[in-house]
């Protein structure tokens, strides 16, 4: 899963809906019985949807169609996420380092061509030659030889000198069937990150005119794009040609009609569409409907929203007990019940408890609402200073402007800190600049299951001196139990080692986790079979059927 | 609604009426104090007016001070703490609208005060002289006619996005207001300059430019006074635009900038939740901005009768 | 006629440069101030000095002079102007064609645009000509009333409750009555529907024309009160001629010279609407497109966008111009 954007609504972009069945979206009264031929599913997507190729696919839109049109090495077990071989005969290694990936004999793409251990490489060496400027460009930071492929830069940000390697030198195609990785150092979760987008292959074919294969993909998965009205509409149908055993049964056409941000709730009411998420106003109409409330589904989402501190800055916020204190003034539950009731949930811990291995509730000790326990702590830090006012930076989202100045309000109320919203569209480039001048808004959305990634990627940065660029947080233990975890034999233990840096996050008090997202849907009477994966949160589309019995 | 319709509108209504303006300006007065509308729409105002000026008199509530537990209280009734109920925030809200007036009707006089001034300079201006500062003035106009106001708002706005004005009541609207008066004063230089042309070869102007009048007399005392009456007429309607304006440019996000609070950002927000049963969220800025419209509609029409003698 | 229209598209020229020419000032001082928008491509995560650069690089906006508060970037310009000389219009971030952008949205706002205006011609021509038949009488002052109450709610108002509240029983109730493939239940559709853009954007288009009517039943109303006490108008009646000949020929014809212009200069303020319509309703058009590429500071794409809209909107201002002159045999141009 890519990061998840300021810009984009997280309540906007993910709303999957299943629609009509025999040929142009139908209603309940056409169709053959027990689906099968014909049968079309009807799903929503972000407007966000700018490419399909895989190399440049980061964000939950792209991912949903590109998961039924591509198959990568690893698929993740929709109960636990925890990773199996797809496309992979195996995934092994030793030492951590040095990876050996065999691929099952006879796949083809779409056009024709094998899904060899080429096909890998070609798509991997693309992604990560630097001046291709692919989204998913820095998933193979890991591997070596990453380095030798990116430009050089001088102190402005230009480019001064082209890079110097065109192929990862730590990619060998050792035979037809077999691909040997090394890492630039230990990583036990290289095996989980296969799954994910960036790992596709892409054929030959695609490479020669990548254009046109970002509009109209050549997969190797049980879908085959039809039709992309990009900004309106995107049709795929089942590939004939699929040998592997994961695909629909009841339905072989998706359609995908796509939303700009505005609610698609309305459409999944009128029966236009199947399935949908209410906005916060429709959500209490919605769960008093008995109807309704039988075909509703609900998962723990993976997207931590968290209260961050420029700790690179001098400010009352550099005292672990002002931390404390904002954090326990925070009235969590009672910001979710008011604004977003039923779409997020309290968070006391880093990394999303039951989403991901490792996870785990009630890792923060301050992470509960106690305003007298914030008097205290606010206290102990020296109070606030006379006449100053607390800034909190965000980006330019309404529902995150909502949060925000519920969050703010709670801390005026309990500490007496006055506070004033800044919300920016230049987010990004103010925090990559160390521009912020009170607390910041933060949001992370994991690439792959595994707790290290909600760990690693924010807050390691191996500068003891000024800190990881974000926060300018560093913590000694915390690095220390992140090399453990990479260095470790076994991917439980890694995870182990991973909890550990987690406890010393949590010591350390740099962020004020603040909520999960939910991931809630509910679905026509013709779905069956609906289960959301704990980890992206959307609906597993190849176990998924539709019955025409109405 | 548009200035420029709204100047086009009453281009049907010019009439090179030779009458001294005084007279008709006087006549207006005395009709427009006899009618019934006019008196209500007036008071309307007023009253709209004085909330703004001086909102303590209304609500002793700090808007701002918001308590997520106190949210969505519904309207409790005069007398209790929250008459008007509060919102999801937790924010009463006869304070907010209360408070909200301020921006609303500022930016809204302030824009339309700046624009007629602007448009009725150039417009005699270019109307009067013709030739280059005809064609300068007249290419402006087309070019800023030709940018659409909300593509433009959108750029300025954002890009003064990281200028901070201040929090007071006239800096939170002063981005607004600037890139609304850039885009609104179009409709009275055209207008103006159509009728100065008229007015221009009229017998009497050309008798006082033969008496050696200065331009500047000429325009002011002959030429001006023909275009000023309708002009007078389209005040009302064009305020009235502006506020509704600023429900748009709240909606989109880049109005009057929170916390800071006007009737179009109650109304936005109000929005979201009038589906889920919290209709008086939004019932309540909208009664006002559509009160508030209504009345300086009713006023701009007497006005024009008024001020038209060729309608009466 | 002929050289007047000659010397209108000269200045048209003209116009168009300095539209792009402020535009593309405007865009770059925003990204000179506020930053790249290169940095948003990589969201929550930090990224390198090295990814930074080739963002954009892809992007288009590795020129230095994009780091510089203040420099005009003529070179980026030049080599715009070059493109669009040739009918190259570029492609936004993501590298897709404008060309293909506009073509794809501009035919859905087109189709808004064009029930928009149905819908202010016949309420402006019907309801004003009424107001001023009867002036002064209930039946003016309701119609003024009603339009102007109507033009008071905020468009996305309208469409909220429209969509909310009123849609989805409606189209419930025709695809039960009708079957889900007929008309009324494409009407009622709570959003737009491509591959049946014309029925989905009825309402909505129609919606829009509402809220905008008010001003063309008041515009109708004041041009036909001027023609009934003009002198053709008197002249007419007393040489005995029916007074349905008088109302069509002498009134109507007349008063519908403002008219026409005002449609003509309300042609880009309806995209306001436009933005919010097509934003609340997912039709994907032009109003849509330009707003997302502003708020992604999508220079390539702003400038694309606007050019061809102006091109159009000087092309309908001079169309209006010489339908102004066809119509009204008091003006003459040389």
């Amino acid at each position: 899963m890519g990061r998840w954007t300021v810009v984009t609504a997280t309540t906007a972009t993910m709303t999957l809906v299943l629609a009509g069945c025999s040929g142009g979206g139908g209603d309940e009264d056409d169709g053959g019985g027990g689906g099968g031929e014909g049968a079309t599913v009807n799903l929503s997507l972000g407007q966000d949807v700018e490419t399909l190729l895989p190399m440049d696919s980061n964000v939950g839109d792209n991912i949903s169609v590109l998961d039924v049109v591509y198959d990568g090495l690893v698929r993740y077990d929709p109960e636990t996420t925890e990773p199996y071989n797809y496309v992979a005969e195996s995934v092994e290694s030793s030492d951590n380092t040095v990876w050996t990936i065999k691929i099952k004999p006879d796949l083809t793409f779409q056009n024709g061509e094998p899904v060899d251990a080429n096909a890998f490489a070609r798509a991997w060496n693309y992604a990560a030659y630097g001046p291709n400027a692919m989204a998913n460009n820095y998933f193979f930071e890991r591997v070596a030889g990453y380095d030798e492929m990116q430009g050089e830069t001088d102190d402005d940000g230009n480019v001064v000198e082209e890079p110097a390697a065109q192929e990862l030198s730590g990619l060998k195609v050792v035979d037809d069937l077999t691909l040997e990785v090394t890492l630039i150092g230990p990583f036990a979760g290289f095996a989980t990150m296969l799954g994910y987008t960036g790992f596709f292959p892409i054929a030959q074919e695609c490479l020669d005119d990548i254009e046109a294969c970002s509009v109209k993909p050549i997969g190797n998965g049980p879908f085959q794009v039809s039709e992309w009205n990009q900004g309106q509409n995107l049709t795929a149908s089942l590939w004939e040609g699929y040998t592997l055993d994961e695909a629909p049964t009841t339905y072989d056409t998706i359609e995908w009609t796509e939303y700009a941000g505005e609610s698609s709730w309305p459409d999944f009411q009128a029966g236009v569409l199947d399935l949908g998420s209410p906005p916060p106003a429709e959500q209490a109409a919605a769960e008093s409907d008995p109807d309704l409330q039988e075909r509703y589904l609900e998962g723990p989402g993976a997207a931590l929203t968290y209260l961050a501190f420029p700790l690179y800055k001098d400010g009352p916020w550099t005292d672990i007990e002002f931390r404390k204190a904002i954090s326990m003034a925070i009235d969590r539950q009672g910001i979710i019940d008011a604004l977003l009731p039923g779409q997020r949930v309290p968070a006391d811990s880093w990394v999303v408890p039951d989403g991901v291995p490792g996870g785990e509730a009630g890792t923060c000790e301050w992470c509960t609402f106690d305003a007298d326990a914030a008097k205290a702590a606010l206290e102990k830090a020296g109070g606030w200073p006379e006449g100053e006012t607390l800034t909190i930076h965000l980006g330019q989202d309404e529902t995150e402007e909502q949060l925000f100045k519920a969050v703010g309000d709670s801390i005026q109320q309990v500490l007496g800190i006055p506070y004033t919203l800044d919300p920016t569209p230049d987010f990004f480039a103010n925090r990559s600049d160390r521009a912020f001048t009170g607390a910041f808004r933060s949001n992370w959305f994991p690439d792959y299951p595994l707790n290290e990634n909600y760990l690693a990627p924010v807050y390691a940065s191996g500068d003891a001196e000024n800190g990881n660029t974000n926060f300018g947080y560093y913590g000694e233990e915390f690095e220390a139990a992140i090399k453990a975890g990479d260095e470790a034999p076994t991917l439980e233990e890694a995870v182990t080692r991973y909890q550990e840096a987690e406890a010393a996050l949590a010591t350390d008090f740099p962020t004020v986790p603040l909520v999960f997202s939910v991931n809630s849907y509910y679905y026509s009477e013709r779905l069956s079979n609906v289960v959301l994966d704990p980890f992206s949160g959307e609906p597993k589309l190849r176990i998924l059927e539709v019955s025409d019995a109405m | 609604m548009s200035d420029a319709t709204a100047a086009k509108e009453a281009t049907a209504g010019v009439v090179p009426d030779v009458a001294a303006s005084r007279t008709v300006v006087s006549d207006a007065w005395r009709t427009l104090r006899r009618r019934p509308d006019v008196v209500v729409a007036a008071l309307v105002i007023a009253f709209f007016a004085f909330m703004a000026a001086f909102p303590g008199v209304f609500t002793s509530t700090d808007p701002q001070s918001c308590i997520i537990g106190d949210s969505k209280i519904r309207p409790q009734g005069f007398g209790a703490p929250h008459p008007f109920g509060t919102d999801p925030h937790g924010c009463d809200v006869l304070a907010q609208l209360v408070h909200g007036s301020r921006p609303s009707l500022m930016l809204a006089f302030l824009v339309v005060a700046a624009s007629v001034v602007i448009g009725v300079t150039l417009g005699l201006l270019a109307g009067y002289y013709l030739r280059w500062v005809d064609a300068v003035v007249s290419r402006t106009v087309e070019v800023f006619l030709v940018v659409p106001l909300l593509l433009a708002a959108l750029l300025l706005l954002s890009l003064f996005r990281n200028v901070h004005v201040g929090s007071g009541s006239l800096d939170v609207i002063l981005l607004p207001a600037l890139v609304l008066t850039m885009f609104g004063w179009m409709g009275y230089a055209r207008y103006v300059r159509a009728s100065v042309l008229e007015a221009k070869n009229l017998d009497y102007v050309t008798a006082a430019k033969a008496l050696g009048a200065s331009d500047l007399r000429v325009m002011t005392r002959h030429v001006l006074p023909n275009a000023i009456g309708p002009v007078t007429a389209l005040v009302p309607t064009a305020i009235a635009g502006v506020i509704s304006a600023e429900a748009v440019l709240a909606f989109l996000g880049i109005g009057v900038r929170p916390p800071a609070i006007s009737w179009g950002i109650m109304i936005s927000n109000g929005s979201e939740w009038v589906t889920g049963g919290y209709a008086y969220l939004l019932l309540f800025p909208l009664g006002c901005l559509v009160l508030t419209v209504l009345a300086l509609v009713a006023l701009g029409d007497a006005l024009r009768d008024a001020l038209d003698p060729r309608l009466r | 006629m002929g050289r007047y229209i000659l010397r209108r598209s000269l200045q048209a020229v003209g116009t168009l440069f300095l539209v792009v020419f402020v535009l593309h000032l405007l865009t770059t001082f925003a990204i000179q101030l506020n930053g790249n928008p290169a940095l948003a491509f990589f969201g929550d995560r930090v990224p390198s000095a090295s990814q930074v650069a080739a963002v954009e690089a892809r992007f288009g906006l590795d020129d230095p002079c994009f780091d510089q508060v203040g420099n005009p970037c003529l070179g980026p310009f030049a080599e715009r102007l070059a493109g669009y000389a040739q009918g190259d219009f570029g492609t936004n971030l993501r590298g897709r064609e404008v060309t293909d952008i506009v073509a794809t949205a501009a035919p859905n706002t087109l189709k808004l645009f064009a029930v928009v205006t149905v819908t202010w011609l016949v309420m402006g021509m019907f309801l004003g000509s009424m107001a001023a038949r009867w002036r002064g009488r209930p039946a003016d002052h309701g119609i003024r009333m009603t339009s102007v109450l109507i033009d008071a709610f905020p468009i996305f108002v309208l469409l909220l409750v429209y969509r909310y509240v009123f849609s989805v029983p409606l189209s419930e109730w025709a695809r039960s009555t009708f079957g889900s493939d007929s008309l009324p239940a494409q009407l009622f559709r709570p959003s737009f529907d491509a591959d049946h853009a014309w029925a989905s954007v009825l309402v909505p288009g129609l919606l829009l024309g509402l809220a905008g009517s008010a001003a063309f039943i008041r515009l109708v109303r004041a041009s036909q009160l001027e023609s009934y006490a003009g002198e053709h108008v008197r002249t007419a009646r007393s040489k005995g001629l029916h007074e349905r000949h008088v109302l069509l020929h002498h009134v109507v014809r007349n008063s519908s010279v403002p008219v026409v212009t005002a449609v003509g200069l309300t042609f880009t303020e309806a995209l306001a609407g436009a933005v919010i319509t097509e934003g609340m309703m997912n039709i994907y058009g032009m109003g849509g497109v330009l707003w997302e590429a502003v708020r992604g500071s999508d220079i390539g794409l702003v400038i694309g966008v606007v050019t061809i809209l102006a091109i159009v909107t000087v092309v309908v201002m001079i169309v209006v111009d010489v339908a102004y002159a066809a119509l009204d045999p008091r003006i003459r141009y040389e």
